[in-house]
C-alpha cells in the first residue's frame, strides 16, 4: 500500500519528505478525534505512526501542527536560498544554527533533521538512503542520524549545498567523516570548527580563537561580512528562546510532568534548526503555555506517572508514536536526552566581540560535543547526566542511540555503574538505531522499557517509600 | 628467502629486551598512536613501549568494558592492560586518535589508576594555531616526564634523541629499499616483523638492528613475486596477514599501515627553532591518518606515490570493523588509486578472527587473479 507516496526514481528525498508535508497546510487549525483517524488512514503504514505520534493527544496536536508549519516555512527558505543568493550550509546538529543565521547570505540546513524529516515522513523511511551509503561502499558502522540525513544529496536531483561544515572532528569519527566525504564526493568545500579535547581555561580560549577564524573563512568565502547588527539581532532571538527554555527545564520538575513527551523531539529540532529565529521563540512560547496550562490542571496523560525517565544518549526517532505517545501513555515520562542538556552562558551584547566568545561558549558546550568531545568522554557525560536526571527527579535511565557512537558504547558500562554508586539510579541499556528500525524494532524497545519500569522502577519506588517511613517511624 | 638470525617475531608482550631495561631499574612508558614523539620519551630517559596485543584474541575482560561495536584491536590491547600483561608500564600516554582509543584508554585508566598517566590533544589540523597549541601540550609532556623520571630534558638530550629517530627512519627507508626491488630482498611480514620489535626498543638498539638485518640480506638473491601488493589502512600488528597473503606468492613490496611504514615517515624537523617546537612541527605535519581533517589530498599523494615508487600492482585496504576513519577513507582512497590505474581490494576484517584469515586469503586470491598474478 503506497497510497502514492511512494519515492520515484532520482527523486530527491528531502523534496519528497517537503512534498508530503506540504499536506499540513491543509489540515484545519483545529482538528477533531475524526479528522486524526481520517489522516492517519490516508497514509501508509510507517506515516502513520508519524500522524498519531504528533496528533493523538490533544495537547500534542495542536502544538504539533504549530510546529510543523513553521517549519515547513523555514525548510521552504531553504529551499530558496540559493535562488534568493544565498549559500546554503549543511550543518550537523551538534551546530549552533545561529552562528549562520547571524550571516546576510548563509542559510544553514540541519543534515540530521532532513534525516530525520525522510524518517518520519518518506515511504521505506531512511532505509533506501542508507542502503545506498552501504553501496558506495561506506561501512556499516556510520552513523544512521547523520548519513540518512546526507545520502540525498547524493542520491537525486533537487537542493545542493554550496558548502558543508563540521566541528566533530574529535568527538565522533563518523559524524565528522561523513560530514568530510559528503564534501569531497559532493564536490563542494568544507568548514572545520575544531574543538579541543581540553576543558582548562586553554583549550577555551583556543576554541574562541578557532571559533573567529572559522567566522573569517566563511565572510571571504560567502563575501560577506557577519554584521554586528545581524549577530545581535539573531543573538537576542537565541536568549529570548534561552529564556523559555529554562522555564520549561523547571516545569519538567513538577509530578506529574506536565510536559508531553513528544515536546522533547520538537525541542531538538527548534534547537538543531530554528535557534535564533523568531519561530523558535514562538513554539518555544507555546510549548510553555501549553504545559503550564496542563500543570495547573493537574493534566497528565496516563492515569498515573510510574516512572521518570532520563534517556542518557539519544531518543529513537523512527518511530514518534511507538516511542514517545506509548511511554506517555504508559505513564513513562521522557525526561530529556544528552541533546536537551544545554548551557547558556550569560550574554554580554554590547559589542560583536563579547557575543562571539558567548557564541564560543555555546558552541564549547554544546550537546554531544561537549561530552564527547570532552577532556574524558565518561566523566563528563556521566556528570552532565546525573546533574540533569538529580535536577529533574529521575526514577531511572535508558541508554539508547546509535550502534556508530563508539565513544559511549565503549564506556557505557562505566557509565552505568557508576550512575549506579553515585545516585542509586538503575540505566537500561538497549541496542538500537535512533533512525533505523531494521536495528531492534519497537515493539522489542517497548517490551525491554515496559519490563523494566514493571521490575526495577517500581520495585525501587516501593523500596524507597518503604524505608521514608521507617525513617518517618 | 632465509629467515635470518636477526629476525624472529615478537611473541612476548613483556619480552626481554623491556625485562632487562626493567631490571636496570629503566621505567617504561606506554603509547598507541604515532603521533606520540617517542623522542622526548627516551630524552627522558625512559623507554617508549607502543602498544600491542600481538595477536591476543581473548577480550573476555576488555568485553566488559566495552561493546562488541568496537574495534577488536582497542580490545584485544585493553584486554592486555586489565589483565596485568601490561602491568610493567609506568605511565601511558592516551592521544584522541579515534573513538575506540580514547574509549580504551579512558577504560584502562579508571581500572588501573596508573598515576603517571597523560592526555596528549592532538589537534585534527595542521596550522599554525593548532601547532602553537600542540606545542604547548608537548611542553607540558616533557614537564611530567621530567617529574617522573627525575631527568631534566635538555635541548641536547632532546637534538640527541630526535638525531637517534632520525636514523632509524633513514634506515626504515633503506630497508623499504630492498623491499621494493623487482626482485625484494625483504618481505612485507618481514618488514611489520621487525617493525614491532623495534616498537619497544631506543632508537640506537633499533637502529642497530635493522642495521644487522640490512646487512644479511643486502647481498641475498630475490624472488620474483608473482603479485607485488601494497596495504593501506590502520595500526595492525598481525605478522600472520601478511605472511598468509604472501604465502600466496605475492611480496606486501609496500605498505602504508600504522603499524608499519607511516610511523616512519615523519618529516625531519627542521634546524631552527626550540628542538620542542622542531619536534611539534614535524610530528603535526606528517600525521597522514584519516584523523586528520582537510588533508586527504596529502594522504592520498603519500598512498599514490607509495605504490608508484613500489611498482604495484594491486593495493589491499585493510582495517578493522567498525573503524569509521578508515572505512570511509578507504572508499575514496579506493576511487582515487583505480583512477589512476591501481586496482583496489577493501577488507574489513576482525582483529586477531582466526576464521578471517580463510575468508580473506580467498578474496585476496580472486583479487591476483583479477590483477594478473598467479595465486
Ligand atoms: S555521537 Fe552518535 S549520534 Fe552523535 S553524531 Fe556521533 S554517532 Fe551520531
Ligand atoms: S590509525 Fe591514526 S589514530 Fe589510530 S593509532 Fe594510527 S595514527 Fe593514531
Amino acid at each position: 500500500m503506497d497510497k502514492g507516496f511512494v519515492m520515484r526514481e532520482g527523486e530527491n528525498g528531502f523534496e519528497r519528505a517537503m512534498g508530503i508535508l506540504e499536506m499540513i497546510y491543509k489540515l484545519p487549525d483545529s482538528l477533531s478525534e475524526e479528522d486524526v483517524e481520517a489522516a492517519k488512514n490516508f497514509v501508509f503504514p510507517e506515516l502513520q505512526q508519524t500522524v498519531i505520534g504528533l496528533l493523538e493527544l490533544p495537547a500534542d496536536r495542536e502544538l504539533e501542527l504549530f510546529f510543523f508549519r513553521l517549519l515547513l516555512g523555514v525548510l521552504k527558505e531553504a529551499q530558496n536560498a540559493q535562488a534568493e543568493g544565498k549559500k546554503l550550509v549543511f550543518i550537523p546538529f551538534t551546530f549552533p544554527p545561529e552562528i549562520f543565521y547571524s550571516f546576510d547570505n548563509i542559510f544553514p540546513i540541519c543534515t540530521e533533521i532532513v534525516g530525520g524529516l525522510i524518517t518520519n515522513i518518506c515511504y521505506g523511511q531512511g532505509e533506501r538512503f542508507w542502503d545506498y551509503a552501504m553501496g558506495m561502499g561506506l561501512p556499516d558502522s556510520l552513523c544512521s542520524a547523520n548519513t540518512i540525513g546526507t545520502m540525498p544529496f547524493f542520491m537525486g536531483p533537487g537542493l545542493k549545498a554550496d558548502a558543508i561544515v563540521y566541528n566533530s572532528a574529535g568527538s565522533c569519527n563518523p559524524n565528522a567523516k561523513i560530514h568530510a566525504f559528503a564534501s569531497d564526493y559532493l564536490g563542494i568545500p568544507q568548514f572545520l570548527l575544531e574543538k579541543p579535547v581540553d576543558e582548562s581555561p586553554r583549550g577555551r580560549e583556543l576554541f574562541r580563537q578557532y571559533l573567529k577564524r572559522f567566522i573569517k573563512e566563511l565572510e571571504e568565502w560567502s563575501g560577506s561580512e557577519m554584521r554586528e547588527e545581524r549577530l545581535r539581532e539573531v543573538m537576542k532571538k537565541s536568549y529570548q528562546a534561552v529564556e523559555l527554555y529554562n522555564e520549561f527545564w523547571e516545569l519538567k520538575k513538577a509530578r506529574p510532568c506536565p510536559v508531553p513527551n513528544i515536546f522533547s523531539m520538537t525541542l531538538l529540532v527548534l534547537r538543531s534548526q530554528l535557534w535564533g529565529r523568531q519561530e523558535a521563540v514562538d513554539v518555544m512560547q507555546k510549548m510553555v503555555d501549553m504545559s503550564k496550562e496542563r500543570l495547573r490542571k493537574g493534566e497528565y496523560t496516563a492515569s498515573e506517572e510510574l516512572a521518570r525517565v532520563y534517556i542518557t544518549y539519544i531518543y529513537w526517532l523512527f518511530d514518534f508514536y511507538g516511542y514517545f505517545t506509548w511511554m506517555e501513555k504508559e505513564g513513562i515520562t521522557i525526561l530529556g536526552d544528552i541533546l536537551a542538556i544545554h548551557y547558556f552562558p550569560e550574554m554580554d551584547f554590547s559589542s560583536k566581540e563579547s557575543m562571539l566568545e558567548g557564541l564560543a561558549d555555546i558552541t564549547f558546550d554544546y550537546p554531544m560535543t561537549r561530552q564527547m568531545g570532552g577532556e574524558s568522554i565518561s566523566m563528563r557525560w556521566l556528570d552532565d547526566i546525573i546533574y540533569a536526571a538529580q535536577d529533574l527527579g529521575a526514577d531511572a535511565c535508558i541508554f539508547g542511540g546509535v550502534h556508530a557512537c563508539k565513544h559511549t558504547l565503549g564506556t557505557a558500562a562505566y557509565f552505568r555503574r557508576e550512575m549506579m554508586k553515585r545516585t542509586g539510579l538503575a540505566t537500561l541499556m538497549l541496542t538500537g538505531d535512533v533512525f533505523d528500525k531494521r536495528h531492534t524494532p519497537m515493539e522489542m524497545l517497548q517490551e525491554e522499557v515496559k519490563t523494566f519500569v514493571d521490575q526495577v522502577v517500581a520495585r525501587k519506588k516501593s523500596q524507597d517509600k518503604k524505608k521514608a517511613k521507617t525513617a518517618g517511624e | 628467502m632465509e629467515t635470518t638470525t636477526t629476525l624472529s617475531r615478537e611473541t612476548e608482550i613483556y619480552n626481554d629486551y623491556v625485562k632487562e631495561w626493567k631490571d636496570k631499574g629503566g621505567k617504561v612508558v606506554g603509547y598507541s598512536c604515532v603521533a606520540t614523539p617517542v623522542e622526548l620519551i627516551e630524552a627522558a630517559g625512559l623507554l617508549p613501549y607502543r602498544i600491542k596485543a600481538l595477536g591476543n584474541s581473548d577480550t573476555e575482560l576488555a568485553d566488559g568494558e566495552m561493546s562488541l561495536f568496537n574495534c577488536s584491536f582497542c580490545r584485544a590491547c585493553l584486554q592486555l592492560g586489565l589483565d596485568g600483561t601490561y602491568d610493567f608500564l609506568d605511565g601511558l600516554i592516551e592521544t584522541n586518535g579515534c573513538d575506540h582509543l580514547r574509549a580504551m584508554f579512558e577504560n584502562w585508566q579508571h581500572r588501573k589508576k596508573l598515576d603517571c598517566f597523560y592526555y596528549l590533544k592532538v589537534p585534527h589540523f595542521y596550522r599554525d594555531d593548532s601547532l602553537a597549541y600542540f606545542e604547548e601540550n608537548l611542553g607540558l609532556l616533557k614537564g611530567l616526564l621530567e617529574e617522573k623520571s627525575s631527568v631534566k630534558v635538555t635541548d641536547e638530550a632532546l637534538d640527541e634523541a630526535i638525531h637517534g629517530w632520525e636514523t632509524v627512519r633513514e634506515k626504515w627507508r633503506e630497508l623499504s629499499a630492498l623491499r621494493e626491488l623487482d626482485t625484494p630482498k625483504v618481505t612485507g611480514s618481514e618488514a611489520l616483523a621487525l617493525e614491532i620489535k623495534g616498537s619497544s626498543m631506543l632508537s640506537g638498539d633499533f637502529v642497530a638492528m635493522l642495521s644487522r638485518f640490512i646487512a644479511e640480506r643486502k647481498d641475498a638473491v630475490g624472488t620474483k613475486p608473482a603479485a607485488r601488493l601494497m596495504v593501506c589502512g590502520p595500526a595492525t600488528d598481525e605478522v600472520e596477514w601478511f605472511e598468509e597473503i604472501e604465502r600466496l606468492g605475492a611480496v606486501v613490496v609496500a605498505d602504508v599501515l600504522c603499524f608499519g611504514s607511516r610511523a616512519f615517515v615523519t618529516a625531519p624537523p627542521a634546524s631552527d627553532g626550540s628542538p620542542l617546537h622542531r619536534l611539534a612541527e614535524a610530528y603535526l605535519s606528517s600525521i597522514f591518518c584519516p584523523r586528520m581533517y582537510k588533508e586527504y589530498e596529502r594522504r592520498r599523494d603519500l598512498i599514490r606515490e607509495t605504490a608508484r615508487r613500489a611498482r604495484v600492482d594491486g593495493a589491499i585496504y585493510l582495517y578493522n570493523k567498525f573503524c569509521d576513519l578508515h572505512g570511509v577513507d578507504s572508499v575514496i582512497v579506493r576511487r582515487d588509486l583505480e583512477e589512476a590505474g591501481i586496482p583496489v581490494l577493501v577488507l574489513e576484517k576482525e582483529y586477531s578472527a582466526k576464521a578471517d584469515i580463510g575468508r580473506v586469503k580467498t578474496r585476496v586470491q580472486a583479487f591476483m587473479e583479477r590483477i594478473g598474478g598467479v595465486a
